[in-house]
């Protein structure tokens, strides 16, 4: 069954004096229990196609379902099997993580004993049991994102949509939310992640999605998107060849002291077999999602929209 | 996951109100301020005779906060915490929410509401049944109020804004309208222009039920005020009904 199935949506934010297209006909299905990472700049339109699925924000056309249910009407049945972490969203300071997640939960409808019970195990899973009476504004930051990560993982929320959940946090604290996630990611709970770090999408997610300027460019699981690639493999070589013989290969690009090639299967082997014949110094490993966003995107994940659209 | 409506009101009640109360005292103190010091202003200004003002209006004053905290709080959960879009993507329906928060902002009011009604029974001259005629008019405001608060919540985009908004609220419906003072000590062709407040109806009330109305208040009359200050509550909660936007188009 499909956790999320999105058809020809479309969103465009009208405003006196402009509007701004933010998407542009998304399809995309995910299938239940899987974890989706959808990547994309700054300004691609994440943010919008998680809240249209999340029930906070109407689409302007096109459909929406989440377990078999219209986001638009009928919300109400959706809003029963969802939790959502927003971008940026933080926690009460005056409650400690157990409140946050008991409240939490009997606020969506726990019963008392159930919700001190989830609250337990959530803490536990997502090693906070020692600052379980702990207040929020006395937890690092880190610790305050894995809180909110643990309200929404006690739930029995079948769909979870965390948006950003990492941004501004330092390495850190990233690897232990993303630890906590991993651990929360329960059999059969589908996980829907927006991020613009890639590696926390390649570290998290077994399928992922690419928008850019609204329009969905790629899907599906790792290694099909790399597959789908028209280099699907990435070339280090020290030193023994020129720019002008790698040029017969794909793009080099010098970095510092090495060249970096992004190049095809057959192309990767020659270069091999000639780097073996002089000697020269060489890696050779499949791209990396960087790499596999630089090809479709055709831009840094880092560059900003607006960026991107005065460098054009 | 289905709604459990009461335990959901609980639950927010408990995040909002008695959970910050208990962990930061001083918002207990925080709510006294403004009525006391009004009471304080009126008894150097108009000695002990002005007492008696000065508790109704306070009793006034203190249910009113409820609406301009409210609406600092649904802004700061909305834009800050994203709270509020937890909710929404949650079996929690928007009234149980607003609920719950309106009963929140109530607890803050509790010890303020406490210290003015046991002054009022010091100062006022109750009326035959003046506690039932208080205590409705107070509840009418109390809804007036949630549906103020609630609806500027919806067009408030940070914050700062709620800051702004409060002193001109407490101006505009406490100081200026007859809360403080009698209604008959207004110039009277101007005097139509202060029923344009819900306040002044409430305060008509109130002050009725304490004795310090110039003619005694008539069942009538009552019915009049109270009548009033349930249309206002209405109206807003049309509006704001309206307009809010628990789902963002």
């Amino acid at each position: 069954m499909e956790a999320l199935k999105a058809t020809g949506l479309s969103k465009r934010y009208v405003w006196s004096g402009g509007s701004n297209q933010a998407l542009k006909e998304v399809t995309l299905s995910v299938p239940t229990g899987s974890i989706l990472g959808l990547i994309g700049r700054n300004g691609a339109g994440k943010t919008t196609f998680l809240r249209i699925a999340s029930t906070s924000l109407l689409p302007t056309d096109g459909s929406m379902q989440i377990l078999g249910h219209d986001v638009v009407d009928d919300s109400v049945a959706v809003r029963e099997r969802i939790a959502v972490i927003p971008q940026e969203s933080r926690p009460f300071y005056w409650m400690n993580p157990r409140e946050l997640i008991y409240y939490f939960l009997t606020m969506r409808g726990h019963t008392k004993a159930d919700a001190r019970t989830r609250a337990d195990e959530a803490l536990a899973e997502l090693g906070l049991t020692e600052y379980a009476g702990t207040l929020v504004s006395r937890l690092s930051g880190g610790l305050r994102r894995r809180a909110m990560v643990a309200m929404v993982m006690a739930s029995d929320a079948e769909m979870v949509f965390l948006d950003e959940p990492t941004t501004g946090l330092d390495p850190l604290a990233r690897r232990s939310v993303w630890e906590a996630i991993r651990k929360a990611a329960k059999a059969n709970r589908t996980i829907f992640l927006t991020t613009h770090y890639l590696d926390e999408a390649d570290a998290l997610s077994n399928r992922i999605a690419i928008l850019e300027k609204g329009k969905l460019l790629a899907e599906g699981p790792r290694e099909a998107i790399t597959a789908k690639v028209k280099h699907p493999y990435r070339v280090v070589v020290s030193d023994g060849f020129s720019r002008s013989e790698l040029e017969r290969y794909g793009e080099p690009i010098w970095l510092e002291n090495r060249w970096l090639l992004l190049t095809g299967e057959r192309e990767a082997r020659e270069i091999s077999k000639m780097a073996l014949e002089r000697g020269a110094k060489l890696s050779l490993a499949p791209v990396s999602l960087e790499d596999i966003f630089m090809q479709i995107v055709g831009k840094d994940i880092s560059v900003d929209e607006a960026e991107a659209d005065e460098g054009a | 996951m289905k709604e459990r409506k009461l335990p959901s009101v609980w639950a927010i009640v408990s995040m909002n109100g008695f959970l910050p109360l208990r962990r930061q005292p001083l918002f207990l103190i925080n709510t006294l301020t403004s009525p006391f010091s009004f009471l304080f202003l009126l008894f150097i200004v108009g000695g002990a005779a002005a007492i008696p003002y000065g508790v109704a209006g306070g009793l006034v004053l203190t249910i009113l906060s409820i609406g301009t905290s409210l609406q600092g709080d649904m802004t700061h959960y909305k834009t800050d915490l994203k709270f509020q879009e937890m909710v929404v993507a949650s079996p929690v329906k928007a009234g149980t929410y607003v609920t719950g928060m309106a009963l929140s902002e109530f607890v803050f009011s509790i010890p303020g509401m406490t210290v003015f009604v046991v002054l009022s029974f010091v100062y006022g001259h109750y009326i035959f049944l003046g506690g039932l005629v208080v205590a409705a008019a107070l509840v009418l405001l109390w809804i007036f109020a949630t549906a103020l608060g609630f609806t500027l919540a919806t067009y408030l985009a940070d914050v700062r804004e709620t800051f702004m908004i409060a002193p001109i609220l407490s101006i505009a419906l406490t100081v200026v309208p007859p809360v403080y003072y009698p209604v008959d000590r207004i110039w009277a062709p101007l005097r139509p222009l202060a029923y344009l407040s819900p306040t002044t109806w409430a305060a008509n009330l109130v002050q009725g039920a304490l004795g310090l109305s110039p003619t005694p208040l008539t069942l009538a009359q009552g019915l009049l005020d109270g009548a009033v200050l349930l249309l206002f509550a209405i109206v807003l909660f049309l509006i704001a009904w309206k307009k809010a936007q628990w789902r963002e188009r």
